[in-house]
């Protein structure tokens, strides 16, 4: 919704929520929903469990907005409480595994399934192994740069909002970003000159 | 400016990618890479890898706005917000509203609108009498309860073991809020590594 031809921005949202308009919590929603699914999807690793997550963290956020300090973004409060959230899941996960790795040895742990691009046989395999590399390339990062990148390029958080999500100085966060692409390209060289 | 090195200039390939170049920068930058092969071919694969990453995105479903609007529970602030209030208070001050009419109507010799409003006042001083005998009464219940109860010795041991039991369980639940927060922290730390 616009507000004389201009968007609303994401404070003037949540103030109109607090005061009762509950439906404009939809543009939020619309307005995060790409970016927290594929941010939580590789961390993940799943998309089921990404678009569960997402809808458990905004339902979330929804319940503790009066708690939300303007003086804050919106998108870095919401993030910090998806990367908690994320971190939850992926520790309980890692309960899990234990479990189901006793039971079932021979399974190799993937359970993820990359969207498709090209049509036709080829196309879907190529876009598998394109998505597969994709996924390993993110997860051999070191958590330090991985989480940088996924929420530079997955949640589109600018450097300043990174910088004070992680409480890190911003000539930092460029130098990790920085470090973390030359090692994306690495993994990724053989699939930059498609 | 100075001449930066090529390490800064990589550097400000990256940021490039991102948009997060200064105007100034990014002049600097396209009179290097128009000379440098090295920083082109650099250039050319951070656009690669931005199109590689942004080509697997996840698509959202499409019913997926519509399922967390209704998932969305009634939230606690919600009560708490003005609006809320607007339909109860005015429900209030039409009832009252009435009752001045009534009242003033319907009393013999007071046609006035004040007559009105003192004959509300005494009635609300009526309730408020009520009340306060009530309370009292309820008091002095529970004080005759408590002494019935106290003057035996059993009653008082069942009192004892009564205080004692809600003060263990009040020690072990701050016990286990301290140890779950403990938990916690060191879990998401480890996490975060």
């Amino acid at each position: 919704m616009t507000r004389g031809g201009e968007q609303a921005t994401d404070e003037e949202l949540v103030a109109a929520v607090l005061e009762g308009e509950r439906e404009r919590f939809g543009e939020l929603v619309e307005r995060y929903q790409g970016r927290l699914v594929n941010y939580l999807f590789r961390l993940l690793r799943n998309a089921d469990d990404a678009h569960d997550l997402t809808q458990e963290v905004l339902v979330k956020v929804y319940q503790v907005l009066d708690r939300y300090d303007s003086q804050y973004k919106f998108s870095t409060w919401l993030f910090r409480i998806a990367q908690n959230a994320a971190i939850d899941q992926i520790r309980r996960r890692r309960l899990k595994l234990v479990s189901l790795r006793q039971d079932d040895p021979e399974g190799d742990g993937r359970d993820w399934d990359l969207p498709s691009g090209e049509r036709g046989p080829y196309g879907e395999l190529r876009n598998r192994e394109r998505g597969d590399a994709i996924q390993e390339a993110i997860e051999a990062l070191p958590w330090e740069y991985r989480e940088l990148i996924l929420m530079r390029h997955y949640g589109e958080l600018p450097y300043d909002e990174i910088a004070r999500l992680k409480q890190m100085p911003l000539g930092t966060v460029k130098n990790k970003l920085f470090r973390g692409r030359q090692m994306l390209k690495e993994r990724l060289q053989g699939f930059l000159s498609d | 400016m100075d001449a930066p090195d090529h390490t800064t200039l990589q550097e400000w390939l990256s940021l490039e990618a991102d948009r997060c170049l200064s105007p100034d920068k990014a002049r600097i930058l396209d009179q290097h890479v128009a000379g440098c092969p090295g920083c082109r071919k650099e250039r050319e694969s951070y656009a690669a890898l931005a199109a590689l990453l942004d080509g697997a995105r996840l698509p959202v479903r499409p019913d997926f706005k519509a399922q967390v609007m209704a998932a969305l529970p009634a939230a606690g602030w919600e009560g708490r917000q003005p609006r809320a209030w607007s339909v109860p208070a005015a429900i209030c001050l039409l009832l009252g509203g009435l009752a001045v009419y009534l009242l003033g109507h319907g009393a013999a010799g007071l046609s006035t609108a004040s007559s009105a409003l003192l004959a509300l006042g005494g009635m609300v001083r009526a309730a408020v009498e009520a009340g306060a005998g009530l309370l009292n009464a309820s008091w002095k219940g529970v004080g005759m309860v408590a002494q019935e109860s106290l003057s035996s010795r059993t009653g008082l041991a069942v009192f004892g073991v009564f205080v004692l039991c809600i003060n263990l369980l009040l020690i072990s639940l701050i016990r286990r809020k301290t140890l779950a927060g403990r938990a916690g922290a060191s879990a998401r730390g480890g996490a975060g590594r």
